[in-house]
């Protein structure tokens, strides 16, 4: 019997041998861009019989590990989806491909440069090629803004910090005369928000990564901490910030956006707006706000990138389909999909990326003020978001100490965990 | 006598009302779950909290049966979970038997291992796995994740069935013997009925250990027919904690389907299980 079992368990296991193809996994997981996805492979594999490509959808979830393990073990993917940040960290680990000899002038030129400095080492090596960009605006209740006679925000004059907090002060109301505030004037995701920090901060002034003899050390001075200042008066002092804020994440706010109760929600990626046209209640009313203007108006790119490993066996093959998948109507495709921007400029010469519909117009001139967040190559910094700001960051935001004391803390813990990574150089 | 009666229906009353609460408390988060699989994406988001949809969306379901993906995954991990719960079992009882009757030098140290290899999680030993599996050309097939889970689930399966067959007395062996009954005689015709209870509760373990493990599946299959569920589950997620989520609760009220059956048929069998196997090392 045991002979029988194993027998047909390898019968079964041999009937699905494992192609000969160029692997590419992918991180869609919206219906639309796993759809151009798939379009965008079938269009590839009918005109390249002798290069097909395999699409392999994955998770943002577990593609870490998926990525980790195939590194040590040789299980490797030709073409793997993923952003900026991290890939870094895989590039200094050496699993990567140096793609910049594959790269050639037209693309090259068309790619926006924050787009290209977001993958680029000091070296010179390119290990991922930029697709889309994430870029941070606000979003409004047009029908509460009309009902209170406030002229939203615009491209040519968009409003500052100290602007929005008056205005979210002036928009709390308690609508159903209970005794408590069920509008509020500001939304803001603030759950695991160190993205949302450093991205932000950057209009501020603030850094937070410095290099110090050669490696990198975390300072937090008045510039870091002035975004912190700015949340905690909205959601102490101030109380134009809905409580609940610090508890739920960009995705879970906004939900109670389209409920009506937060007038404003600002700190949101663009790509959240797919949310509100495929989900709103019927007459629900919602414009976009430009990025938020403190010293200057600067937020911090976070690119989404296709890289090649070095272990991959079809490198130039894997490039091709690259160069394929990236040129102007593919990559419109795909941003469009996705509800993100795409990185190359002649792409945003196309009506969709210029349309007033649904924001686009001030999304795509939000490229103009991104910039390279100076922790972009520092080793260690996925587990210093997870072991250190995010947590300090949650702490602060519950009360359990002031802005200063957070700040003494990132720094201590920081350097600690940053010191690990650096040892040896 | 009449003050006894009272008591005894108050505490009775009481007893009602907290199994009660605690149904409730197990069962409603797949209440939940069966309600958002029925409710469009706008409703989910926007509409409160209402058990019942308002109205009925069966796109999700629709969606779901229409993903090949999905049913495939479905299907391999059926086949992974059963093979691996059969082969575990069928090792871990004959296995259990001898530890338990045999007495050697090395008893207490095959025991004290059994132990010891629990401690270790998956993350330690997923790197030195795949690269035994590659040298031995299992990995991405099922026949090598079948093997991976019977040598996961295999000290656990071990552990409660020696505790079981500790506490079968040995009279009823030697009885056995006694009216001539081989070693295979007694196993086959006394030893397994008698401990049916325990294999049931044991193979239903043996099954669910399989049917949830992610990180083996997500490391060892890369050919995306050979995926497994919960996988496939993890590809409804995005960044920053967005989520499919009608589509995630159809797939997942579909996905308990197969545990809901198994667990129908050897659930008398679990039962007086659970209570048994108790261990005395």
């Amino acid at each position: 019997m045991i002979y029988l079992i194993f027998d047909s368990l390898i019968d079964f296991s041999r009937s699905r041998e494992t192609s000969d193809k160029i692997r590419f996994v992918s991180l869609a997981w919206q219906e639309q861009l796993i759809e151009a996805n798939r379009e965008m492979v079938a269009q590839w594999n009918k005109a390249n019989p002798d290069s097909e490509v395999e699409y392999i959808q994955s998770s943002w979830s577990s593609i870490y590990d998926y990525l980790i393990t195939s590194f040590e073990t040789d299980g490797v993917p030709d073409i793997f989806h993923y952003e900026s940040t991290i890939i870094v960290d895989f590039a200094n680990r050496g699993y990567l491909t140096d793609l910049a000899p594959f790269i050639e002038e037209e693309m090259k030129n068309d790619i926006v440069d924050v787009a290209w400095a977001s993958v680029t080492q000091p070296s010179g090596e390119i290990n991922g090629i930029p697709f889309l960009m994430e870029s941070w605006v606000g979003l409004y209740n047009k029908d509460i803004f009309e009902r209170n006679n406030i002229e939203p925000p615009t491209i040519e004059k968009p409003w500052t910090w100290e602007k929005v907090m008056e205005i979210g002060v002036q928009l709390n109301h308690d609508t159903d005369q209970d005794g408590r505030i069920d509008q509020w004037g500001i939304g803001m995701g603030l759950r695991n928000s160190a993205n949302l920090i450093m991205n932000h901060s950057i209009s501020f002034g603030g850094s937070f990564f410095t290099k110090e003899n050669g490696k990198y050390v975390v300072r937090v001075g008045d510039e870091e901490k002035a975004l912190l200042n700015s949340i905690m008066k909205m959601y102490q002092e101030l109380k134009c910030m809905a409580p609940e804020s610090i508890g739920k994440s960009g995705t879970e706010i906004i939900p109670g956006f389209m409920r009506g109760r937060y007038s404003m929600v600002i700190g949101i990626g663009a790509a959240m707006r797919q949310q509100l046209v495929e989900n709103a209640p019927e007459g629900f009313n919602w414009g976009v706000m430009p990025p938020l203007v403190s010293k200057t108006q600067k937020t911090g790119i976070n690119t989404q990138t296709y890289s090649i490993p070095k272990k991959s066996k079809k490198q130039k093959d894997a490039f091709d389909f690259i160069r394929f998948a990236f040129n102007t109507e593919n990559m419109a495709k795909l941003a469009r999909s996705d509800w993100m921007l795409p990185a190359r400029k002649s792409c945003f010469e196309l009506p969709p990326f210029n349309t007033a519909n649904d924001g686009w117009e001030i999304v795509t001139k939000s490229v103009d003020h991104l910039t390279v967040g100076p922790w972009l190559g520092t080793p260690g910094y996925s587990e210093w978001k997870g072991r250190v700001a995010n947590p300090i960051l949650q702490e602060l935001y519950a009360g359990r100490f002031s802005v200063d004391e957070a700040a003494e803390r990132i720094e201590i813990e920081s350097n600690l965990v940053l010191s690990r990574y650096q040892r040896n150089k | 006598m009449q003050i006894n009666n009272v008591q005894g229906m108050v505490l009775k009353g009481i007893k009602q009302i907290i199994m009660l609460i605690l149904l409730i408390y197990l069962v409603f988060p797949f209440i939940w779950l069966v309600s958002i699989s029925f409710k469009s994406t706008a409703e989910i988001l926007t509409g409160g909290i209402h058990v019942i949809p308002k109205d009925f969306y069966f796109d999700h379901y629709r969606s779901i049966l229409n993903d090949s993906n999905l049913i495939q995954s479905v299907f391999n991990s059926l086949v992974v979970s059963i093979f691996s719960m059969t082969i575990t079992v069928m090792i871990a009882l004959p296995a259990a038997y001898s530890l338990v009757r045999f007495k050697t030098n090395i008893k207490n140290a095959v025991l004290g291992w059994i132990l010891a290899s629990q401690i270790f999680p998956a993350i330690l030993v997923i790197i030195p796995l795949y690269m035994v599996l590659r040298y031995l050309h299992l990995t991405d097939s099922i026949f090598g994740l079948t093997m991976v889970y019977v040598v996961w689930e295999l000290p656990f399966v071990l552990w409660m069935l020696y505790g079981y067959i500790k506490n079968i007395p040995l009279e009823l062996e030697e009885a056995a013997f006694i009216d001539g009954a081989t070693k295979l005689q007694y196993v086959y015709r006394i030893l397994f009925p008698v401990i049916m209870p325990a294999i049931g509760a044991t193979a239903i373990f043996a099954f669910i250990i399989s049917w949830n493990e992610f990180l083996f599946a997500l490391v060892l299959m890369k050919n995306p027919e050979n995926v497994t569920l919960p996988v496939q589950l993890s590809r409804f997620t995005g960044m920053e904690g967005q989520a499919r989520i009608g589509l995630l609760a159809a797939a997942s009220c579909l996905a308990t389907i197969p545990s809901l059956i198994l667990f129908t048929f050897i659930r008398k069998g679990f039962k007086s299980g659970l209570m048994t196997g108790s261990v005395k090392v």
